[in-house]
């Protein structure tokens, strides 16, 4: 792909306007408008902050209609050089597989700021949330290794004071827990990215790069000094992921966080890590990706049985739902390591189905514990019928979260189980038993919540508020959507990812590409169409009507 | 008359010498500094007492007038070789030099409450101050032993004085007395590898210095050399606080006043790195056998026992003086690879060494305005800073996460281009050193959080949260800081720019 | 040429000075020793400018009057703190952990 640096050129035909910088430097400048509004006008804050997130979400779904589909390359891209010393750009672009995400940050922020309500240091909660947002769009936009890494670590710090400051019980422990894992992955990573950069010039010739694509196209660097990079890599981003072994940060980062903190938390960072895997290490490494893909997939199984099982275990509401993020995520790395295409497409809608999901099971158990002040699963009981509408949609949510056929959280886990069923047959059957786990500690976990006799205490438990369904509207909308119309999304990113499993293939010597006889992305029998009928969709017209 | 004139005459040195012309731009700074200071003495001298309220104002306008010919020579570009070699004016040590005079300038506006409100005597202060500044500004051109001996004790005598300048405290004579017992012990040291030095080098200058150390016979064979190298390194390492050399650093830096502490922790320490990269980068460089085990040992015991030690201070002033030895080690890493990447190293330390100024001596500014408050430098008594004085609270973090190398701060900038000149060296020391600084990052990370957090997360001590009054001066320090840690991250190529020294050192035949 | 007798002189005159820093207790006497370390380092150098020219003897010269200026700075300090202790002993300035 050409690049203009001075023009903001998109791939097919002029787009004078940069949307893509604008995506980030949005919310920027929003958390800028806040750090200058005086902290004594309390009530501007939010509206700031909710107008920047807007017109950002507006942006994002702007991309998604103008992103030209069918095409696998990068589009919108910007080019501006930043270090030329080092040859440093500001190298955006979307391409299918990031186009979701980066829509999945725009839609979730407006929520989480709507979703949640904060008593005390208002002006930097909100000044932080943007900054966050800024970040984590970045992240997803960036084409060059500095660039990425820039945005990576940037979204450490909101996130810290976010758990820090407005979290609940331990929080300061949980804040610099989870600080101190991700520094420790930034640290490594900064290394391998210098350490690729250099050889990568060593390697070619000319001058020094840190462009993504370059280096992905050269691949110019040595086999074994290849997998060293991977690993320098794959800390980080199993940090954030997180990946078995480095996820003890996550249950208590989660629970103790705010509920936008646990909201974007769940939708938007922990895509960080499984997003870099995709992009850092199979585009940027594909050797060492396919060298260490054993190993990752068995991590990525132990995480969903081991999420799974404590998840079951789990007394407080909101934890459960944290280690239920462990286990969705191993079912990301499971998808995208078997290195097939409809692996990681199954990875993909995964990460965004699930931060659909999740984010919507945050926002509800945010919502009981202001009710009750509670998320202790024993303490509650009976709420379905004091609160009827609340279960319906919680029964909804939970639903798509176990992967229930005709939400959104089917086609996803399914595409990546096949996905994986064709290269890593083992592991996949291991991982199904999570599937299995997954409707046992969610279902579990309502019947004790909902059903039951109304103990006292959950008398007065408040009916859904209409500000509230309103927030929670676009989400239960989205997860009926995306479950019985995926093609939606299979569509454009299906190009990026075919691009990329032939890119592998080119690169990797004993690589063999497993092809699937079924027709193509859009002709994937639409599992929704046989469960219309069934109780979900029952419990979703319920909500409509209230 | 005419006698005195015949017995001058008498004394005319012989026709074979001629008297050396003088680039007197090249020197200007330098002399405008002098004037500077004679003019300071000299008013406080005639004991004006209206002179005294002027003092702070006037040193400061001395320091801006020194940058005058600076930018001249910054815009003129070219590099001026001055008494035979041993006085240099390049862009590099134009860039140094100006940071010299920025850090004084911050250092003063820092002082001006603090030395006026306290038991000080105050005129001195400025003049003392300004002499050291002197021999900073020398130190960055000096290219020669004895021109870098000479600069070393113009900055550090006047240090030494400053170190014990509260009037009967007793900490701050401690202070005084160890910086300088350690100080003059390092000196004297320093003193015999460079007699040793110059026995091997049979020159002063580090350019002849360096020829002749290259020189086959002289590669091997010859103890001598190594241990002039060792002593000159290990003095200089007295300096900059590395470890073993590390002890005086936090006693002095506790004891001195604070506004001398950031001085000696900012602009002493940079000297001392400026006075390593003359020696090592100008002369020692043609003998990495030597120079690159003895700096791996030095900057990983550096950033790892400072890093370590700092963990567990609970004065915030003593955690800053062992992150600082950490700094340091991050400083000296560079070294390890200067026989396999000339460039990279020496622009590498160069930008680290201003990023560091800058960050660290705002991080001093703040920890000054909250003391007005605290009275106490306890780590547990920034408690609910943010509650009181928001704006500081932001300003330090932002100068913690610098140091802890967040980007886009000019911190992960810095520690990015260390880390391109180790990697880029491609040998197994500089990525053993590469891996050990990226340990010690996220160790220093812990440490630095720990003040976020009691800044922005604990209650105050005392409960007393009425917002803080700070003067104009301090507010200003931290914002000139504040700018230049920010500028320097998002647009360091300003700083690469500026520092564009790649020419020099392919005229010395080094890379 | 006694080259070889001249740097064993300094070198021991050196050691000797490095010992009296490290065992000695008095200010004053910690001060003397550095000015042995900096007579065994003019040894040095006078003996080398009889090889390479006047440098080192120029070195020399500036090595004496800066040791002076060294010393009186070093000596007021001791001053100060006599003052404000009754003591020059450098074991009993223990006010800050070291």
């Amino acid at each position: 792909m050409t690049v203009d640096p001075t023009l903001l050129l998109a791939a097919d035909g002029p787009v004078t306007f940069p949307i893509l910088p604008a995506l980030i430097l949005t919310p920027l400048l929003g958390a800028l408008a806040i750090f200058f509004v005086p902290a004594r006008r309390d009530d501007a804050f939010k509206q700031i902050a909710l107008l920047t997130s807007v017109v950002t979400g507006v942006l994002s779904i702007y991309l998604l209609t103008a992103f030209e589909t069918g095409e696998a390359g990068f589009q919108f891209v910007v080019d501006q050089s930043w270090i030329s010393e080092f040859g440093i750009s500001f190298h955006l672009g979307v391409d299918g597989i990031s186009l979701f995400l980066v829509v999945l940050t725009g839609v979730m922020f407006p929520i989480a700021i709507m979703g949640a309500k904060i008593t005390h240091d208002i002006k930097s909660y909100y000044g932080w949330l943007l900054v966050l947002m800024a970040g984590s769009m970045g992240v997803f936009l960036a084409l060059d290794l500095v660039v990425f890494f820039l945005f990576f670590e940037v979204v450490l710090v909101p996130m810290y004071f976010l758990i820090g400051l407005w979290g609940h019980g331990d929080r300061i422990y949980a804040a610099t827990k989870f600080f101190l894992y991700t520094m420790l992955g930034g640290a490594f990573m900064l290394v391998a990215i210098v350490a690729l950069a250099i050889l990568n010039q060593r390697g070619v010739g000319g001058d020094l790069t840190f462009d993504l694509v370059q280096i992905a196209q050269n691949q110019a660097i040595s086999t074994e000094a290849g997998r060293w990079i991977f690993v320098g890599f794959a800390i980080a981003f199993a940090v954030k992921v997180p990946v078995f072994p480095l996820h003890t940060w996550l249950p208590d980062a989660h629970t103790e966080a705010p509920t936008a903190g646990s909201v974007v938390l769940a939708a938007v960072m922990l895509k960080l890590g499984t997003y870099g895997f995709v992009r850092f290490g199979l585009y940027l490494l594909p050797e060492a990706a396919h060298w260490a893909a054993p190993v990752m997939l068995t991590l990525g199984v132990i995480g969903i049985i081991y999420g799974a099982i404590c998840a079951t275990m789990q007394k407080d509401l909101k934890r459960l739902v944290a280690y239920s993020s462990i286990a969705h995520l191993g079912f990301v790395i499971l998808g995208v390591f078997s290195i097939t295409t409809q692996g990681i497409e199954g990875g993909i809608l995964i990460m965004v189905n699930h931060g659909i999901a999740t984010g919507a099971l945050f926002l509800l158990v945010g919502w009981i514990y202001e009710r009750r002040h509670t998320r202790q699963i024993s303490e509650l009981s009976g709420l379905q019928k004091v609160a009827p509408v609340f279960a319906g949609v919680f029964t909804l949510v939970m639903l798509a979260s176990i992967g229930v056929p005709g939400l959104n959280g089917f086609p996803g886990e399914f595409l990546a189980l096949l996905g994986a069923f064709q290269t890593a047959r083992w592991w996949a059957v291991v991982a199904v038993i999570g599937v299995i786990l997954a409707a046992l500690y969610l279902l579990w976990a309502y019947q004790r919540t909902f059903h039951g006799p109304v103990t006292p205490g959950n008398e007065h438990f408040r009916e859904l508020r209409w500000s509230e369904g309103l927030v929670i509207a676009p989400l239960l909308a989205l997860i009926v959507f995306l479950g019985v119309y995926p093609a939606v999304m299979l569509d454009r990113m299906g190009p990026s990812v075919d691009a990329l499993v032939e890119h592998v293939d080119e690169q990797v010597d004993d690589f063999e590409r497993v092809e699937i006889t079924y027709v193509g992305a859009s002709d994937i029998p639409e599992p929704g169409h046989d469960d219309d009928s069934d109780g979900p969709a029952s419990d979703e017209h319920g909500e409509e009507g209230e | 008359m005419s006698t005195l004139l015949a017995a001058l005459s008498q004394l005319a040195p012989d026709p074979g010498y001629s008297t050396p012309r003088i680039d007197w731009h090249g020197l200007a700074p330098e002399i405008v500094l002098s004037a500077g200071g004679a003019l300071l003495v000299l008013l406080d001298a005639i004991k004006l007492e209206r002179a005294k309220a002027w003092m702070p104002a006037l040193a400061n306008l001395t320091l801006l007038g020194t940058l005058i010919p600076i930018l001249t020579l910054a815009v003129e570009g070219s590099t001026r070789s001055l008494f035979g070699g041993s006085f240099v004016v390049d862009p590099m040590s134009l860039l140094l030099k100006a940071m010299f005079l920025v850090v004084g300038y911050v250092v003063i506006l820092l002082s001006t409450n603090y030395v006026a409100e306290g038991d000080y005597w105050e005129s001195e202060y400025y003049t003392l101050l300004t002499t050291s500044i002197l021999g900073m500004v020398v130190m960055a051109s000096a290219r020669d032993l004895l021109m870098i001996f000479v600069a070393l004790e113009l900055l550090s005598i006047p240090a030494y004085m400053l170190a014990a300048w509260r009037k009967g405290g007793r900490t701050s004579n401690e202070a005084g007395m160890k910086y300088y017992l350690m100080g003059v012990f390092a000196s004297a040291i320093l003193l015999y590898g460079m007699s040793l030095m110059y026995g091997v080098g049979r020159s002063t200058r580090l350019d002849v210095i360096a020829e002749n150390l290259a020189r086959p016979e002289m590669q091997s064979g010859v103890p001598i050399v190594t241990l002039a190298m060792v002593f000159i390194v290990v003095g200089f390492a007295f300096k900059v606080s590395a470890v073993p050399f590390h002890q005086w650093a936090p006693d002095t830096y506790e004891g001195a006043p604070t506004p001398v502490t950031a001085f000696l922790a900012v602009a002493s320490k940079a000297a001392g790195f400026v006075a390593l990269i003359q020696v090592v980068f100008y002369g020692f460089y043609v003998r990495p056998d030597i120079i690159e085990p003895l700096f791996f040992v030095l900057a990983v015991a550096s950033m790892t026992v400072g890093n370590l030690i700092a963990l567990r201070q609970t004065n915030v002033v003593r955690m800053l003086a062992y992150s600082g030895i950490a700094q340091a080690g991050f400083m000296l890493a560079p070294f390890v690879v200067v026989g396999d990447n000339f460039d990279s190293a020496l622009s590498a330390v160069v930008i680290y060494l201003v990023i560091y100024a800058a960050m660290n001596l705002g991080a001093f500014a703040v920890i000054i305005a909250i003391a007005r408050k605290t009275r106490s430098a306890e780590i547990t008594s920034l408690g609910g800073l943010f509650s009181y004085m928001p704006g500081m609270t932001v300003a330090m973090t932002i100068f913690l996460a610098s140091l802890t190398g967040i980007p886009p701060l000019g911190g992960w900038y810095a520690k990015f281009s260390v880390w391109s000149a180790l990697l880029g060296a491609e040998t197994a020391l500089g990525v053993a050193m590469a891996i050990v600084m990226a340990v010690n990052t996220v160790i220093a990370a812990y440490y630095y959080l720990n003040i976020a957090k009691t800044m922005w997360f604990d209650d105050a001590p005392d409960g007393d949260v009425a917002p803080v009054k700070v003067p104009v001066g301090l507010t200003g320090a931290v914002g000139i800081a504040l700018v230049a840690t920010l500028v320097f991250g998002v647009l360091p190529g300003l700083l690469t720019d500026i520092a564009a020294f790649g020419p020099v050192s392919a005229a010395l035949g080094g890379g | 040429m006694l080259l070889n007798q001249f740097l064993l002189l300094s070198a021991i005159l050196f050691c000797i000075g490095v010992y009296g820093v490290i065992v000695r207790r008095n200010g004053v006497l910690v001060l003397m020793s550095i000015e042995i370390i900096l007579n065994a380092v003019n040894i040095n150098l006078v003996v080398f400018s009889t090889y390479w020219g006047i440098g080192g003897q120029v070195f020399a010269l500036f090595i004496i009057s800066i040791a002076a200026a060294e010393v009186g700075v070093g000596l007021a300090i001791v001053l100060l703190i006599y003052r404000n202790r009754r003591s020059i002993d450098i074991d009993e300035l223990d006010e800050l952990k070291g």
